[in-house]
């Protein structure tokens, strides 16, 4: 094969610039998508952390949203840990907290996922919908109780998260 | 002894609890003749209570043993298994300066109090396909045994006589095809003409595509139906090609065309239209694809759960197949988008294969609904024994998913209600609890023409109020009443008006269920009128949850709509209070409202029945009746104490006849 033929030439560039649309076309398709959800921004950030999303339709999409989900569930009970040996007078709350990062992780996920796969979004956007609300109680549970809360930023961040992919979500719907 | 957690389903009648409690074998027979004493030795006094110390454990192991009995009884709930259980390691409720409201956390206790006793609950549950079949009404659900959460979903059973004693059966259906590996999702059954049972249910394949199968009973002459079979021929039905492989489910029951084939109903969307089209088929195995669709409605998105029946001003249930001049149809579907259920009262051609409704502008999907709180993937079935239509719905929980798995468990059905068309307006349907709930009620309390002036606040004195059944009938001035109309281009929404605590001049008044002496929590059921600028009265019904409950991780809308008012009737209401779920039926049922609520304080014995008037000119008069619903639970059968007490007295009897025989002995 000749490589500096004029027609090879062409046919590379044909190539690269296709791929160069269609990754642009997956672009416009996330960024389209992002805009609709409450924190664009975040969206994006999400999404676009997964090589997979170039790929992607809007359950694989939603998809994505959720995973990110589990991963923020899971790293805020690490921090619900290590915050109850460095703030032992917090605990009751922590413990409370940990519960509800426990349902955020091992109910809410799983079944917002399956619930995808089987095209059934409401049940998805349930799930998404709850998380909120765990992070939201956890937040509010450290004031109640007359405390400071040590996690404000995690839980405000769990907020905004689920409250992407559940906009995501209803997209599907 | 006999275990009764397990169902006994070789012995479908419900055993006396007298039986129940007789598995076990006494230690000591006391029906023996007494032995001659003289050539023995005498019992000496330790044997004498080594045996009374045995009869005293014995009566204990009973006690124990009986009540534990009686708990599995009613109420067989297969609750999931509890994960980490939690230590209540809460910090003490610092109570705060007077006025404010104290920090709350949720204990065991007030999630235990939520569990409803006279609705149907298992574990997770949807709606499935009900039937009448050998004198047992059977309810299918869709369970979720992993979890109060959705997730793999089988088909749970249980039985009944009465629609309101149930007997959990084993999983009728589960996940054990190709093609339903991702799911036995909803399905209905249709009886043919021999009396033969079919059901069609949709399967969530192994790649997650929803297709159709057929399912019979193992033993058609099992009334308990059991055992079940799925043809070897399944999937019967595939998507078409035009439709998104996950957009095809929830098959109807179906029913005989004038060209002799059965007919049903699928539900679907192409774009943002929703759909019911239709199949015909002869044998439930190979199905034709009608080519014209029964109905469609822009903008409404995915149709589920879709119901189709016959109505009349005549009947109060037809059966599915019924067709006449003075029949009409009501098309019913379930809505992905705003998970409501969505009726419409139309004329159905069976030739055409079309249905046509009465109102377009109150279409499926943008008009009425079955009601106005959280009521979804609802479903009728036509009651061959009583003659009846009956709808059954799943509720689903309105609190976090962190208290649904403390509490073990979630989701109910509202309880069965007939359904028919309404003889006096003719556009929209009735619907009203099952007649069989009468039975649980117990200690009525009467109160007549009780004067509520504006601003009136009365509590009611009817004992606990944690289960209720309240009818209540307000009393206006002429005046207003004369101006009630049936509620016409009004939209349907209590959200608006902002609740039971917002007075304006004709409302709210109503009752106050689940409230605590001082209010802070309380749920409004109530009525509100409203003139518009031509004059004309409307009249709202609404259950307001925003007071419902100082927790703060559990909905707080205000749910409800217009209910139509004919001249000169009066406003009236029953509620159904169940714990946690409240059922509030206007104008003999014409507008219904099912509430969730999670109240924290007014619970057990701090619940409390309220009437009140927060309208600024009106009074109103209010005569009401009460009554406890319960279905026998552990605390209010005095049956548990039957077997225990005889075997206290044989006890008794056996020792004085042990000390009698002791005398003889020494004199």
């Amino acid at each position: 094969m000749n490589f500096s033929s004029p027609l090879t030439i062409l046919f590379t560039l044909l190539l690269l610039h296709e791929t160069l649309y269609s990754t642009m076309a997956d672009q416009k398709f996330i960024e389209n998508t992002c805009k609709g959800t409450p924190s664009p921004n975040l969206c994006l950030k999400i999404l676009l952390a997964n090589p997979k999303s170039q790929n992607s339709d809007l359950t694989d999409l939603a998809l994505i949203g959720v995973a990110a989900v589990k991963d923020k569930g899971v790293e805020i009970i690490r921090q619900i840990v290590a915050l109850k040996s460095s703030k032992p007078k917090l605990r009751p709350t922590l413990n409370y907290c940990e519960e509800a990062y426990h349902a955020v992780v091992y109910a809410d996920v799983p079944s917002s996922s399956e619930a995808l796969r089987g095209g059934l979004a409401k049940f998805a956007e349930d799930g998404m919908a709850d998380s909120a609300v765990e992070s939201q109680a956890c937040e509010r549970s450290f004031s109640e109780h007359g405390w400071m809360s040590p996690m404000t930023d995690s839980n405000k961040a769990m907020n905004d998260v689920a409250n992407v992919v559940r906009a995501i979500i209803r997209m599907l719907l | 002894m006999r275990s009764q957690t397990s169902p006994d389903v070789e012995n479908p009648t419900r055993t006396s609890l007298l039986d129940a409690d007789y598995g076990y074998v006494p230690t000591l027979d006391p029906t023996l003749p007494p032995q001659p004493q003289e050539t023995r030795q005498q019992p000496s006094k330790p044997i004498l209570l080594l045996i009374s110390g045995l009869l005293a454990i014995g009566l204990l192991v009973a006690l124990i043993v009986g009540n534990v009995h009686i708990e599995t009884h009613d109420n067989d709930v297969p609750s999931p298994e509890r994960r980490n259980p939690i230590e209540q390691g809460v910090s003490e409720k610092s109570f705060g300066l007077p006025g404010d409201v104290p920090p709350f956390s949720w204990t065991d206790e007030i999630l235990a109090w939520q569990a409803p006793v006279f609705h149907f609950t298992p574990g997770k549950n949807w709606m499935n396909g009900p039937v009448f079949y050998k004198g047992w009404y059977h309810l299918f659900y869709q369970y979720s045994p992993a979890a109060p959460v959705w997730g793999l979903i089988v088909w749970g059973h249980a039985v009944s006589r009465d629609m309101v004693h149930w007997r959990h059966l084993p999983i009728a259906m589960e996940t054990d095809e190709w093609y339903d590996v991702n799911g036995v999702w909803t399905g209905s059954t249709t009886i043919l003409p021999n009396n033969e049972l079919v059901v069609l249910y949709t399967g969530s394949t192994n790649d997650s595509v929803q297709v159709q199968n057929l399912a019979y009973p193992a033993n058609p002459s099992d009334p308990l139906l059991v055992n079940w079979v799925k043809d070897p021929a399944n999937p019967v039905l595939v998507p078409p090609k035009w439709i998104n492989k996950k957009d095809f489910r929830d098959p109807t029951t179906a029913w005989l065309t004038p060209e002799g084939k059965w007919r049903m109903v699928i539900g679907t969307k192409v774009n943002k239209t929703g759909i019911a089209i239709l199949y015909d088929t002869d044998d439930f195995k190979s199905y034709e694809l009608q080519d014209t669709w029964l109905h469609q409605v822009d903008g409404t998105g995915m149709w589920e759960c879709v119901d189709f029946f016959p109505v009349s001003k005549e009947d109060d249930g037809l059966d599915t197949g019924v067709i006449g001049p003075d029949i009409k149809h009501v098309l019913k579907a379930s809505m992905d988008d705003d998970r409501c259920d969505y009726y419409a009262i139309g004329n159905y051609n069976p030739k055409t294969g079309k249905w046509v409704p009465d109102n377009a502008k109150i279409d499926v999907g943008i008009g009425l609904r079955y009601d106005y709180g959280i009521y979804y993937a609802s479903k009728t079935f036509y009651d061959q024994n009583k003659k009846r239509r009956v709808l059954w719905s799943w509720i689903k929980e309105t609190d976090s998913e962190n208290s649904d798995i403390k509490k073990g468990w979630a989701s109910l059905m509202a309880v069965p209600r007939t359904v028919a068309l309404d003889p006096l307006t003719g556009s929209n349907l009735l619907q009203w609890p099952i007649e069989e709930l009468d039975k649980i009620r117990s200690d009525l309390n009467e109160f007549d023409e009780i004067k509520l002036e504006p601003g009136s606040l009365v509590p009611l004195d009817v004992g606990p109020t944690s289960q209720l059944d309240i009818m209540v009938e307000f009393e206006l001035d002429k005046k207003i009443t004369n101006g009630l109309s049936v509620a016409a281009g009004v939209p349907y929404n209590c959200a608006g008006h902002g609740g039971a605590g917002v007075r304006d001049a004709f409302g709210p008044f109503g009752l106050l269920v689940l409230a605590n002496q001082n209010l802070t929590e309380h749920t409004p059921t109530y009525f509100y009128i409203v003139k518009d600028k031509k004059g004309v009265y409307s009249t709202f019904f609404c259950i307001d949850q925003s007071r419902s409950s100082i927790a703060k991780d559990v909905d707080k809308s205000i749910y409800g709509s217009t209910v139509p008012v004919l001249e000169g009737e009066k406003l009236s209401m029953r509620i159904l209070v169940d714990h946690s779920i409240v059922e509030g039926y206007a104008q003999g049922g014409r507008t219904c409202i099912t509430s969730r609520v999670y109240p924290t304080e007014a619970i057990y014995d701090n619940a409390q029945l309220f009437l009140f008037n927060n309208a600024t000119n009106i009074t109103v008069t209010a005569s009401l009746k009460t009554w406890k619903m319960g279905l026998m639970t552990k605390n209010e059968s005095g049956w548990v104490w039957l077997g225990p007490s005889l075997i206290l007295v044989v006890v008794f009897f056996f020792v004085v006849w042990t000390w009698q025989n002791q005398r003889k002995n020494r004199s």
